[in-house]
């Protein structure tokens, strides 16, 4: 660790540590049939735990995996070696334990705001009466009670991911998957809702799983940033970097950027990420830039 | 509205089961000499008669295919496409000749055509294995050609006169009234071969299911007798317009149009019916008429199974021949 | 604003659409108007009205090039040459003969006694069609949702249903008259085979075109499959669905011509047929354009219909139209709306309860 964490910091950590794994990924590899009869490998020999009420980030460059990973936690695709438990027990399809929020948008167009967070309370066979006062209650944790009544079509793009989060919460998971939930939004809209998204998380108890390729939005976020990496010589798929633990206290606030810590850490997984590469082929029609601007002959 | 009509189809069904047997039916098409039949339709006289029948309207095809799948009791066929029918099955008798064609079924052949002769070596459309390849094949041989000299298309009867507008063939076979839109729609074509120059080619039936004829022997003999009693309305001049507007109305056409077909066919009152069902050799009777239409067939292939002509004909429900 | 109109992805405005819409119609009727009555335009024939001394005679039409040959032919022989003007041919016809035709068509009664009025032609065909189109939807919806669906169904059924929709329909005529008989029945079951293979895969193929990310988060929050079926498949389909359901509708018709044709004639298309046999092509035309009038104001009130069914795909409604729409549905929705209103007043419904985060 490049700095020593300060004393409560130190204290989160022993407390998370304590607390019961929730999350048990096994030497996990996924390969999918790609065309021709070639398989391509997106993730090779992934293992991490993650325990109840921490918040892990999982960053990489993009083709490393990222979606597959979360989309086997979340049942949706099917590992080929290895296994994940979730309290123990066997993943084997999506189920109402893990909720997601996607990148597009998926909230039920032809459902009015209330109803979009009602559909997992109503799955899981709650009475109307009692689904509609419950998410209307979620709608106010994410601020859009005004909205209830509103068709999704009329929202803009960061209510619309509030909703959508607000609809995974409401079915009550143990742990909510968000792929790179925030990827569409300008970055004012993003910053927001990364401080929204912590404020809720700080009220609700469910472990949360972000994918995201912003390494500033991984190491903000979270207690735990996974670092994934594309296929090397040694690794015929994604595979698992490091899992770097930042050292900074909770609540965040923006100024922690500035913050050496933060700092640190971030550096850290830039050189991961981004190894220092020769340049770019020569043969590519790009200007020689000099002090004095390009040279066009 | 189906529903409605299908519960009161049911509740006929059942009615006509505890009263007698159901009404016979007779699919009818539009050609001179059935469409009179709807002379004594409208006239009441099948009640007159004590008969309960029911004509059905229909194109002739679907008629025949009606009458094959034993849909309906008896088809107003030509004496021709009955031992088409009869080929593939279907046993049955004529029991009334309506008429002859005579001149309404035609070949008619494109401008530039002059006559039976030029289609050496051309294309002809008509519908395969029905009257007007008889035809066809008839004014071939008339004129000293094979049915090879010719290429034959296979076209629906109703589609004769565009094909002939659209130049795919030389010449078409239709009978009354497609012939006469043939005629009306390629402006300069003409008729090559008609009916008329080979009357009694092509006689003119009503054709009953051999079952029907069995069981309901009584009935058939009331129905026979009423086509003396339409001829003779249609012979007499005082009421042989009337005649005429009920047929037209049946095809729903204007009268005056509906009249210019008539000469075409030439239709057979009750003398006209013992005359040519007697067994003859030749196309003055059609015993000899069907035996040539055979003949015809199984040499082109239209059917390879051998007939007994006699066995599809049966006078014995007319009433006797007038003195 | 007029060029941009043209462009492009352009947005006319909405008295530019209006007037489009009119023109669409218009243009078309204005060129048939420009053939029937501008002989210099088309009029390719000669009507005989003199026949002279050719060989023509009254009544007959003749091409232009063999009327102005015998006309030649008759100066050079010094004979009476034949007379006649410019006409189309028999099988077009005026504008004014099809509108009278129309006229005479609903105002005359029928010829036969008995026979059905031009309208209860219409509304006979129209029966046929509409039975025929609600059996194949009743069942081929349902498949083809499920084929959409459900990977291993769509492979069990599709082949063989995309094989058997290259059949054509009228060839199952004469089987459908031997198996149902000659009355409605086969009717109704041509224009159930004309369409409902095509539903199938139509539907089926609307199904998969479902963004999958909806479905995979309705499984995310515990959809059961068939949950998943009726709550998220099934309504995520409704608008393109109901767009299907009108075009297919339309394909119906065409097999109508087909289907009124076998068993006992029926129908408009006997009638047109019939017409067309004695050469009659001002009915003819007549009874083509009720038909496409019929298709066009379905279509119409189809779609405005479907306007109003799925609020939320956005669509811009006006006023007076919610209105009307609110006041034809009126009786529908009496039952629903005092359920509703009985419910607003229930105090336990009123109270939100505390969830508890556990
Ligand atoms: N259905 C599929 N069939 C074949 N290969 C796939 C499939 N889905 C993903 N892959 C491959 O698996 C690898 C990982 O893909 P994945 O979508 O998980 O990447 P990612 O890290 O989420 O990238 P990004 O940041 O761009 O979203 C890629 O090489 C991709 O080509
Ligand atoms: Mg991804």
């Amino acid at each position: 660790m490049p700095e020593a964490p300060s004393d409560p910091v130190a204290e989160r950590f022993r407390r998370i540590a304590a607390r019961p794994v929730v999350l048990d990924v096994r030497a996990l590899g996924m390969s999918f049939r790609g065309a021709g009869g070639k398989t391509v490998q997106a993730l090779h020999d992934v293992s991490f735990q993650v325990r109840r009420r921490e918040f892990l980030t999982v960053v990489g460059a993009s083709g490393c995996g990222k979606s597959t990973l979360v989309r086997i936690l979340a049942g949706l695709a099917h590992h080929t070696a290895g296994e994940v438990l979730l309290d123990g027990r066997p993943v084997t399809g999506p189920g109402p334990d893990r909720g997601m929020v996607f990148q597009g948008y998926t909230l039920f167009p032809w459902l009015t705001v209330v109803r979009n967070v009602m559909f997992g309370l109503e799955m899981g066979d709650m009475g109307r009466d009692q689904a509609r006062s419950e998410a209307l209650l979620w709608l106010d944790l994410v601020g859009l009670a005004s909205k209830a009544e509103a068709w999704p079509h009329q929202l803009s793009g960061g209510q619309r991911q509030r909703v959508a989060i607000a609809r995974a919460l409401a079915a009550r998971p143990r742990i909510l998957l968000m792929d790179e939930p925030f990827g569409a939004l300008d970055p004012q809209t993003r910053a927001t809702l990364q401080e929204h998204l912590l404020q809720i998380w700080q009220q609700v108890d469910v472990t949360v799983v972000f994918i995201t390729h912003d390494i500033d939005e991984a190491v903000w976020l979270a207690d735990r940033v996974l670092v994934l990496q594309p296929p090397d010589q040694d690794h015929p798929g994604g595979w698992l970097a490091e899992a770097v633990e930042v050292p900074l206290p909770v609540p965040r606030t923006r100024a922690m950027h500035d913050l050496p810590a933060y700092r640190a850490v971030r550096e850290r997984i830039e050189r991961l990420i981004r190894p220092p590469r020769p340049p770019a082929a020569e043969r590519l029609p790009v200007f020689k830039m000099t002090a004095a601007g390009d040279e066009v002959l | 509205m189906l529903a409605v009509r299908c519960a009161l189809a049911l509740l006929l069904a059942v009615a006509s089961l505890r009263a007698a047997e159901p009404p016979l039916t007779v699919a009818y098409s539009d050609w001179p000499g059935w469409t009179a039949w709807e002379i004594a339709i409208q006239k009441g006289w099948f009640k007159e008669a004590g008969v309960a029948v029911e004509f059905v309207w229909m194109e002739y095809g679907p008629s025949m295919e009606a009458f094959q799948a034993g849909k309906v009791d008896a088809v107003t066929v030509t004496n021709g496409d009955q031992l088409v029918m009869a080929a593939a099955g279907k046993a049955s008798k004529g029991i009334v000749l309506t008429d002859y064609s005579n001149g309404n079924d035609m070949i008619v052949g494109r401008p530039g055509i002059a006559s039976i002769k030029d289609l050496k070596g051309k294309k002809v459309g008509l519908e395969v294995g029905l009257v007007e390849h008889l035809l066809l094949l008839k004014a071939l041989e008339a004129n000293g050609l094979k049915e090879s000299d010719v290429t034959i298309v296979a076209v629906p009867t109703n589609d004769t006169p565009q094909t002939l507008a659209s130049g795919q063939v030389d010449a078409i076979g239709a009978w009354y009234p497609v012939s006469g839109q043939a005629l009306e729609l390629v402006p300069g074509s003409k008729p090559l071969f008609t009916s008329k120059d080979a009357p009694g080619l092509i006689y003119d039936f009503t054709v009953v299911a051999s079952e029907s004829l069995a069981k309901r022997k009584a009935d058939w003999t009331k129905i026979a007798a009423v086509w003396p009693r339409i001829a003779a309305y249609l012979a007499d001049p005082a009421t042989r317009d009337d005649g005429i507007r009920i047929m037209a109305a049946r095809v729903n056409v204007p009268a005056a149009k509906y009249a210019l077909a008539m000469p075409g066919t030439f239709f057979l009152d009750l003398a006209g019916n013992h005359k040519h069902f007697a067994r003859a050799e030749g196309l003055g009777s059609v015993y000899g008429s069907s035996a040539v239409a055979h003949a015809f067939n199984l040499a082109n292939k239209v059917y390879d199974k051998p007939l007994k002509v006699e066995d599809f004909i049966d006078p014995s429900f007319l009433p006797a021949a007038p003195k | 604003m007029v060029r941009s109109a043209w462009r492009v992805g352009g947005d006319p405005p909405a008295r530019l659409s209006g007037v489009l819409w009119l023109g669409a119609f218009l243009l078309p009727l204005a060129a048939w108007c420009a053939l029937s009555y501008l002989p210099w335009l088309w009029h390719p024939q000669v009507l005989i009205a003199e026949p002279g001394d050719s060989s023509f005679s009254a009544g007959m039409r003749i091409e232009r090039a063999a009327f102005a040959a015998a006309v030649a032919e008759a100066a050079r022989q010094g004979q009476r040459p034949p007379q006649g003007g410019r006409v189309n041919p028999v099988f077009l016809p005026a504008p004014h003969e099809v509108a009278r035709a129309l006229w005479t068509g609903f105002t005359t009664p029928p010829l036969r006694r008995g026979d059905p009025w031009l309208h209860q032609s219409l509304g006979h065909s129209i029966t046929v069609i509409a039975w025929g189109f609600l059996i194949s939807a009743l069942v081929g919806v349902p498949l083809g949702v499920l084929c959409g669906s459900v990977p291993a169904l769509s492979r069990l059924v599709e082949p063989f249903v995309d094989f058997i929709r290259y059949m054509p329909a009228p060839a199952f005529g004469a089987l459908c008259v031997a198996v149902l008989g000659i009355n409605d029945a086969p009717k109704v079951a041509i224009i159930v085979v004309g369409t409902f293979f095509q539903m199938v895969l139509v539907v089926a193929n609307t199904t998969r075109q479902l963004d999958r990310g909806l479905v995979e988060a309705a499984q995310t929050l515990g959809a059961s499959d068939k949950r998943l079926l009726t709550r998220v498949i099934v309504p995520g389909i409704l608008p393109n669905l109901y767009t299907d359901m009108r075009i297919l509708l339309g394909w119906a018709w065409t097999y109508l011509i087909v289907a009124e044709l076998i068993g006992a004639s029926s129908g408009i298309s006997w009638y047109i047929n019939q017409q067309g046999k004695y050469r009659a092509y001002d009915n003819v035309f007549a009874g083509i354009i009720l038909i496409g009038l019929i298709g066009l104001v379905t279509d119409l009130v189809l779609g405005w219909i479907g306007r109003f069914l799925f609020p939320w795909s956005g669509q811009q409604v006006s006023r007076a139209s919610a209105l009307a729409f609110a006041a034809v549905t009126l009786p529908l929705r009496l039952p629903w709306l005092l359920l509703r209103l009985a419910r607003r007043y229930d105090p336990k419904a009123a109270r939100p309860q505390e969830p508890d985060h556990a």
